[in-house]
């Protein structure tokens, strides 16, 4: 596959934080946000996936290894890695198997695994679900709390499966963060992409008057 | 149907107070402070002995009224008193409160009961806005969202932060978890259309405080209605209805008793403002789209607000057996959460109550 075109964004300046885009749920203002302090970049998923797919089932992890190289093109220091929804899957992949690259992870509203511990049925990846305990990069997964397409319980397997995971919930937010609470989800991925896991540490003054 | 005890803890000398709220605590005693929690919780035990299913806690404040600011440290205390009768906290001001401040004594106090607990969720008068400052503009936000939060926090099995509205909590991991699981039975106290709407969809109980039958009527119908939507039917012990009483050997002496308590001092149950607070806080929970006047009465000392101006239950054995029944057949109450503790009612003339209550009234509802 080495030649497909891949297209992408890249927008800001600073440590670089690469998003998967797999169309429709507002990545290029979640790009726009964090342009301010990273160097971000977008990378289109739909096309890659077509032409790996060429005619057949999309093979995730083929589609990982073409966005790690994509990347790797682009620059050869490490980053954070976002990926949404469907493309949480890819992303997930692309964590396993370039994880010199990887460097912390961020899963949105992922559809790889039910509540159950079973394999979501659109992805269809056992293999993913099985591997989740082989991520090693501190990982954020985030769900809205009235996430009807994949219940935010399962938020719960991610973190027990995951070594260094935090789970986050968006409270008022459906599957779709970025309509519904876009500050919020903003918000709480900034600043996990600034300090990684101490991001739970508060910083928030309380003083009134000083 | 079950009858609850409100363990209102009021300091007997109560009838003293001014009529506005807050009450200065330069009423307080300490003797008679001390001397009146022994009291109440002795109600309480009294109130297991005869037969009461619930003793219920009610989170208010600035008041010696209903004295329990803290209801949880009184439900645990009244829980290693009282060893068989559910422990039901109706509730938790969640717009006053840290919502996982409140899950974590939920959690607690189910542990401590081993599994007696009845958790509830109040929105909580106008007046207690101010105890902590919530803007009452914000209370109805602040109320699902606390809902919500609490929800999870006593369920959910794995550590998780919460990016809410109101409320941002990067480490969440509630110990302990309740010993009812998924959750223990969970009521939410309101009269609000988007509350009760709230209630039905979550699978959870419903409260109603201080109406008449057919107000609450007119809101279980709904209740009922978006519950059988959401695809299931609640049992009778998820539908309580919060009433004041007076119970007397015969209709002529309750009527006396309140013939004596007219014209000297607040409406039986009511919490007082002054009129400039009433109209503030009114202003801002209009901005809301809730009017406060549906729920006052007015005084000439201020509004009245919470409660109706006059008693839910009043009179003989037979009167009460009959004022339960109608919210037992006409809003289909499964439990009646019952407040004694009136204005100028000592502590002996409650004991008394209680014990004609277990006698006459209890054995005869538990028909229905």
């Amino acid at each position: 596959m080495a030649g497909t075109p891949v297209r992408y964004w890249a927008a800001g300046a600073g440590d670089l934080v690469v998003i998967l885009d797999n169309g429709g749920w507002g990545a290029s203002q979640l790009q726009e946000a964090l342009a301010g302090g990273y160097r971000v970049v977008r990378l289109e998923l739909a096309e890659l996936t077509t032409a790996v797919a060429g005619g057949e089932p999309s093979n995730t992890q083929q589609v990982a290894d073409l966005t790690a190289l994509a990347v790797a093109g682009l620059t050869g220091e490490k980053y954070t890695l976002i990926g949404v929804a469907d493309s949480a899957a890819v992303a997930l992949w692309q964590a396993l198997r370039a994880p010199d690259s990887v460097d912390a992870l961020v899963l949105i509203s992922p559809s790889i695994v039910l509540p159950t511990g079973e394999a979501h049925q659109g992805v269809h990846d056992a293999e993913a679900v099985s591997r989740l305990g082989d991520v090693a990069c501190a990982t954020l997964v985030v769900f809205g709390l009235n996430d009807r397409t994949v219940a935010p319980e399962a938020a719960s397997v991610y973190k027990e499966s995951i070594q260094n995971c935090n789970i986050s919930f968006v409270y008022d937010a459906a599957r779709d963060i970025m309509a519904d609470r876009p500050e919020a989800l903003i918000g709480a991925v900034a600043d996990f992409v600034e300090r990684r896991e101490t991001f739970i540490v508060g910083r928030g003054s309380g003083l009134i008057n000083p | 149907m079950k009858a609850s005890y409100l363990g209102a803890m009021g300091y007997s000398q109560r009838h003293q107070f001014p009529t506005n709220w807050p009450i200065p605590p330069a009423y307080h005693d300490p003797e008679t402070s001390v001397r009146s929690y022994q009291e109440g919780m002795d109600e309480c035990e009294f109130a297991e002995e005869l037969g009461f299913d619930w003793v219920s806690f009610s989170e208010h404040h600035y008041s010696g009224r209903i004295a329990t600011g803290t209801p949880a440290v009184m439900a645990a205390a009244v829980a290693e008193r009282c060893k068989r009768v559910k422990i039901a906290m109706l509730g938790q001001l969640l717009p006053l409160n840290n919502p996982i401040r409140c899950a974590e004594e939920l959690g607690l106090l189910d542990n401590l009961t081993n599994g007696r607990l009845i958790i509830g969720f109040l929105r909580g008068t106008p007046n207690e806005d101010q105890t902590y400052g919530v803007n009452p503009a914000e209370g109805r936000g602040r109320l699902f969202e606390g809902m919500d939060l609490i929800l999870k926090a006593l369920t959910e099995p794995q550590p998780f932060s919460w990016e809410g509205r109101y409320h941002q909590y990067r480490t969440v991991a509630v110990w302990p978890p309740p010993v009812q699981q998924p959750l223990p039975p969970v009521i939410v106290a309101t009269r609000s259309d988007d509350t009760v709407r709230y209630a039905a969809e979550h699978r959870l109980g419903l409260g109603v405080s201080f109406v008449p039958a057919e107000r609450m009527a007119a809101i279980t119908r709904k209740y009922f209605q978006w519950c059988e939507e959401a695809g299931w039917q609640p049992e009778p012990d998820q539908v309580v209805f919060r009433g004041s009483i007076y119970l007397a050997e015969t209709d002529k002496q309750a009527e006396d008793w309140l013939a004596a308590r007219t014209g000297s001092g607040p409406a039986p149950g009511g919490i007082a403002m002054s009129p400039g607070v009433s109209r503030a806080v009114d202003a801002a929970r209009e901005i809301e789209g809730s009017s406060l006047r549906a729920g006052v009465a007015g005084s000439p000392q201020g509004d009245v607000v919470g409660v109706a101006g006059r008693l839910n239950f009043m009179g003989s054995p037979d009167t009460v057996v009959k004022q339960i029944k109608q919210f037992r057949d006409e809003a289909g109450a499964g439990v009646v959460d019952l407040f004694f503790q009136q204005p100028g009612v000592e502590h002996r003339e409650v004991m008394r109550e209680i014990d004609l209550f277990g006698r006459e009234v209890l054995p005869r509802i538990r028909e229905f």
